[in-house]
């Protein structure tokens, strides 16, 4: 067994001599996105389309998401060095033993709301009693559920949960007064179905006190103990963040950026320059200092609306001021 | 992956006892022996399972020990320990789980599947005009992909079982039909002669002769699509499904990283899927006893 440990030391030593010789070379860095290529991740494509990568040095790897790609997963597996993630789920990650931390806020903002078509007599939420409503699983849940416990509504017997695919057909079909939306996604979908705007209500999560912070740039805890990894990482942040100011100012430049990304082809320039500017409403601080950072407050809010889950919480206890980060967005304003 | 993580990968291989991995080599010469030493038993069908109870407890013995050895995250792979801990907590929530996707979805949508494969094949054996017209089209249904399939069935059905057992009965209904065909043609020719000489009628013939002679194949469908309409169930429930299902949980406790409630539920998937192979096979064995293959045991 001796004998296998020197070869490992080996070939660590042989390893660190490669990185070593690669760092004349640029510093790759892989982030993996938590959907597929469109606005909602403008600001890495614009990085990478307007060269601020390659200006701080460094060879980005972007990896698109999709319906069957958790990212905690695949940062778990060692595939990705940062993520976008939504605090619900990376949260839930590291109770479950991935300890992930959030390095940098984008959205400032929560873009879930409710769609509800008048027709079907909502115009309050006093009016979801006895109604059918669509809601995202997968974390996506625990909001709602906050919400309804809010309203005094038992979801097994004064709703109806219907838990809703990636569509907004049951709205459309009237298979449900409600339906999960995004401000800059899915709201846009019903509309181009042919659903007059003036036909729907919406309830914003944000509004309604239940919010919780959607996408942010996670990265495994272990990793921040090493001042190369959060001096690389604050250089990527620093040329993401530029991207993004870049894309908020430009959503035609960020809907070009993203649609020559997209290799599947389904995005199109008007639904992502249209999905970029309704983005921007998310990203409250673009274009000042504070892009990008985490406000400690709004943590805690998300923080307290997972733990109200009900009788069963997305996180059972609170993670504390070892979830968040500042360390990679202070090497970023350098 | 950076510097850092690939001195973590190593620092993990490494970071057990010095007498960690002989002594698991000498563990897994143990099991390899015991197993090899009861496979070579000759007895009865209870032997047999018993050495396949064996290799499948060996192989859960071992994957506790490295899971907890090696620190594997565990949304990675979790602990077998910490899967059937997660089993028991959550019972009448994978109860509950189990009579929406099975109890529903899965034994009615079989059930119809099957009973319209057979009828379809007993009635394109009898008029060649739908062999030339209904076959071409009904194999049309065996090349629709699920994923494809399972959103529109929830468009058209809702989002209550009906729609998960349509998609189970557009999976199973093709295996049906091809093998009842194939069976309904296995009688021999002597065999057919025999009756045709009796002046038997066509429905006689087939009661008589041509279904038994056919068993055999129906049975080998009948399995087949046990686990195909359990695996469309459970796929088509992740496309839009009530709070409840055996797919329901795996998607949502899997988005949640609750790994170990997500291999509680594929347990409970798999061992129905087990049981019920095992019930067909018993099945069969009354119902085929004078074919070869049961005869025989």
């Amino acid at each position: 067994m001796i004998r296998s440990s020197q070869f490992t030391k080996g070939l660590l030593a042989l390893a660190m001599a490669a990185a070593g010789f690669g760092a004349m070379a640029a510093d790759k860095v892989t982030v993996q996105l938590k959907w597929v290529p469109q606005a909602q991740f403008a600001g890495y494509y614009m990085a990478a389309a307007k060269g601020f990568y390659k200006d701080a040095d460094l060879d980005v790897t972007i990896k698109p998401g999709g319906p069957d790609i958790a990212p905690t997963q695949v940062i778990a597996g060692k595939q990705a060095d940062i993520v976008v993630d939504w605090m619900p789920s990376a949260l839930a990650a590291r109770e479950a033993g991935v300890p992930l931390v959030n390095v940098a806020q984008v959205f400032n903002q929560s873009g879930l709301m409710l769609t509800c078509k008048k027709a079907s007599g909502v115009a309050s939420p006093k009016d979801f009693k006895g109604k059918t409503l669509g809601v995202w699983f997968g974390g996506n849940e625990y909001p709602f559920l906050n919400w309804m416990s809010k309203l005094g509504l038992k979801t097994d017997s004064d709703i109806k949960i219907l838990k809703q695919g990636f569509n907004v057909d049951p709205l459309l079909q009237n298979q449900a007064a409600c339906i999960s939306t995004m401000i800059y996604n899915e709201y846009w979908q019903v509309v181009d179905a042919g659903v007059k705007e003036k036909d729907l209500v919406t309830f914003f999560y944000e509004k309604e006190g239940v919010a919780t912070l959607e996408d942010g740039l996670y990265v495994l805890e272990a990793n921040l103990k090493d001042p190369a990894f959060v001096a690389k990482m604050g250089k990527f942040l620093k040329a993401t963040l530029k991207g993004w100011d870049a894309a908020v100012k430009d959503p035609e430049a960020a809907a070009k950026a993203v649609v020559a990304a997209d290799t599947s082809g389904s995005a199109s320039m008007k639904v992502q320059k249209r999905q970029m500017e309704n983005v921007a409403k998310l990203i409250t601080n673009a274009g000042t200092k504070k892009i990008g950072y985490l406000e400690p407050a709004a943590y805690e809010r998300t923080v307290k609306v997972l733990l109200a889950g009900g009788s069963d919480p997305v996180i059972k206890k609170d993670p504390g001021k070892a979830a968040y980060s500042h360390a990679i967005w202070e090497a970023a304003q350098k | 992956m950076s510097e850092t993580a690939a001195i973590d990968a190593v620092a993990g291989a490494t970071g057990v006892a010095p007498w960690f991995w002989p002594g698991l080599v000498l563990l897994a010469l143990v099991a390899g022996y015991s197993v090899y030493r009861m496979a070579a038993v000759n007895g009865s069908r209870w032997v047999g399972m018993a050495t396949a109870a064996l290799f499948g407890v060996w192989v859960v013995v071992f994957w506790e020990i490295l899971v907890r050895a090696l620190d594997v995250p565990r949304v990675l792979l979790p602990a077998p320990s910490l899967v059937i801990g997660s089993l028991f907590d959550n019972a009448p929530k994978l109860w509950g789980d189990f009579v929406q996707t099975v109890g529903k979805a899965v034994l009615i949508g079989w059930a119809l599947g099957c009973g319209l494969g057979f009828a379809v094949a007993v009635a394109i054996d009898r008029m060649p005009f739908l062999q030339r017209g209904l076959l071409p089209v009904a194999s049309l249904t065996s090349a629709i992909p699920l994923v494809g399939v399972a959103p529109i069935a929830v468009m058209w059905f809702g989002f209550e079982w009906p729609s998960k057992a349509a998609v189970v009965v557009l999976m199973t209904f093709f295996p049906m039909l091809v093998s009842t065909l194939a069976g309904l043609q296995a009688a021999g020719k002597l065999e057919r002669e025999l009756m045709y000489s009796y002046a038997a009628s066509y429905p006689r013939t087939l009661l008589a002769l041509r279904l038994p002679a056919a068993l055999p194949f129906i049975f080998g469908a009948l399995k087949v699509n046990a686990t195909l309409a359990l695996i469309g169930a459970i796929v088509a429930e992740f496309f839009g499904s009530p709070t409840s299902g055996l797919g329901f949980r795996i998607s949502t406790e899997a988005a949640r990283m609750n790994m170990p409630l997500v291999w509680a539920a594929i347990v409970v998937a798999a061992v129905t899927g087990s049981l019920a192979y095992a019930l067909l096979v018993a099945l069969e064995r009354r119902a085929a006893f004078w074919h070869p293959s049961v005869r025989e045991g």
